[in-house]
């Protein structure tokens, strides 16, 4: 350090260990305004001991078979990789030396898929906040509301699976990427509420919260940066859900029926799809 | 450690000592966290995010400055060279830019993940892995290895 700095470090003290309370006392003490309803603490730890131990974990051949399922292998790394505690080639290098190239081959090109929001973030850094393309729902952006209506910031939609998804990215920071997408396709297309909104709640919660891959996948869900909007039904909730996620059709009505029937709903100045 | 030392700006997108910019910084240089509560109130940042990200800076046992990263870099770097990750977030981008004016800044890139040609097609991700694939299969060091071989060759 200079000595002609007249700052001085909050924390230096090498080797200083704070317990959890401690650390979250001097967030706040350094957060002076930080909502004080926010409360939550994530159960995941920063540390490069905490990447280790899911690098440690990990199974890159399982992750390709079941990665879609809610209940499937997650690496749980994303956060760590989000804030550079642990990079890409770490984890690859990892992959390669677990498995064949070809076993590893899709959990790699997952993980591509975050040296490509990143290349896109760098080359189109206007693509973050604004639509990429037409919205290609039968709807103007106009059409969509500007602002997260609160039952869905608060997890009280009164669709049960929903909530349930909201409510463990409230608690934990970390939702299966699968839910993102459910929750996404229901603030965009059930709520018709623009995917800025449900974007910038995101970042506001996800450990792993970035804005390329975060805000770009929103935009795929919205139509905005693909060629259809993303929707889907119960019965894809059902199937990709483990025993611990409510998909009753008493307490999810909206979501439930045939891809046709919900299309023509959400959709209802597109052509019948068939 | 001197004073013709730099220092290392770890940012929120590069939180670790592992990653080349420490290396080529060289072993005198001063890392420093810096903690501007004021972006993650622009972000909406919640509790857990923020200590996520403290725990993590915490972690590397390093000096963290609260305050404007424009500012405190200036004062502790005091003239001397600043090393950093580039980032693509504008946030972390636009300091570095705007400390050039005064400082020597030296950006430093992480390891690389594959060998990616500038003008990659990114309108759609297949198009981008059917080329990324080639080099994002091979272990880092093998992709440093044929990099060389590469440059050789040129």
């Amino acid at each position: 350090m200079s000595d002609n700095s007249q700052i001085r470090p909050v924390i230096f003290d090498p080797k200083l260990r704070l317990n959890r309370s401690d650390v979250i006392a001097k967030v706040r003490d350094l957060s002076p305004n930080l909502a004080s309803v926010d409360d939550q603490v994530s159960p995941i730890v920063g540390s490069k001991a905490e990447a280790l131990k899911q690098l440690g974990r990990l199974n890159p051949a399982t992750y390709g078979r079941t990665r879609n399922h809610l209940d499937g292998a997650v690496t749980g790394l994303s956060p760590f990789v989000r804030h550079g505690v642990i990079s890409t080639a770490d984890i690859r290098d990892q992959a390669l030396g677990l498995n064949t190239p070809k076993e590893a081959e899709k959990f790699i090109q997952q993980l591509a898929w975050r040296e490509y929001w990143q290349k896109l973030y760098r080359e189109n850094p206007n693509y973050i906040w604004n639509d990429v393309e037409p919205y290609k729902t039968g709807f103007d952006a106009e059409h969509y509301a500007d602002d997260l209506p609160e039952d869905i910031s608060q997890a009280k939609t009164g669709v049960a699976c929903i909530d349930q998804f909201i409510a463990e990215l409230l608690t934990t920071g970390y939702i299966h990427n699968h839910a993102r997408l459910y929750v996404a396709a229901y603030v965009c297309h059930w709520r018709r509420v623009k995917w800025q909104a449900g974007a910038r709640f995101f970042l506001m919660h996800l450990l792993d919260g970035d804005p390329a891959s975060n805000n770009l996948s929103w935009q795929w869900v919205a139509s905005t940066f693909s060629h259809k909007p993303y929707f889907f039904n119960l019965e894809n909730v059902e199937k990709f859900s483990g025993d611990s996620v409510d998909t009753r059709f008493k307490t999810n009505k909206t979501l439930a029926g045939s891809y046709e029937d919900i299309y023509a709903r959400l959709f209802p100045n597109l052509e019948p799809k068939t | 450690m001197s004073v013709n030392d730099g220092i290392i700006w770890v940012h929120e997108d590069a939180i670790s000592l592992d990653h080349p910019v420490v290396a080529a910084a060289g072993p005198g240089a001063q890392p420093i966290f810096i903690w501007d509560s004021h972006n993650h109130d622009a972000l909406g940042y919640s509790l857990k995010r923020r200590v996520f990200i403290f725990e993590c800076a915490l972690d590397l046992d390093i000096p963290i400055y609260a305050g404007t990263p424009k500012s405190i870099l200036r004062e502790v770097a005091n003239g001397r060279a600043i090393y950093a990750a580039p980032s693509p977030d504008p946030y972390i981008a636009h300091v570095l830019i705007d400390l050039q004016k005064d400082h020597e800044v030296v950006p430093v890139d992480a390891r690389p993940f594959a060998r990616i040609a500038s003008d990659v097609d990114t309108r759609r991700f297949f198009r981008f892995w059917n080329q990324a694939k080639k080099t994002a299969m091979l272990s880092t060091q093998e992709l440093e290895a044929s990099q060389n071989t590469s440059r050789d060759d040129a």
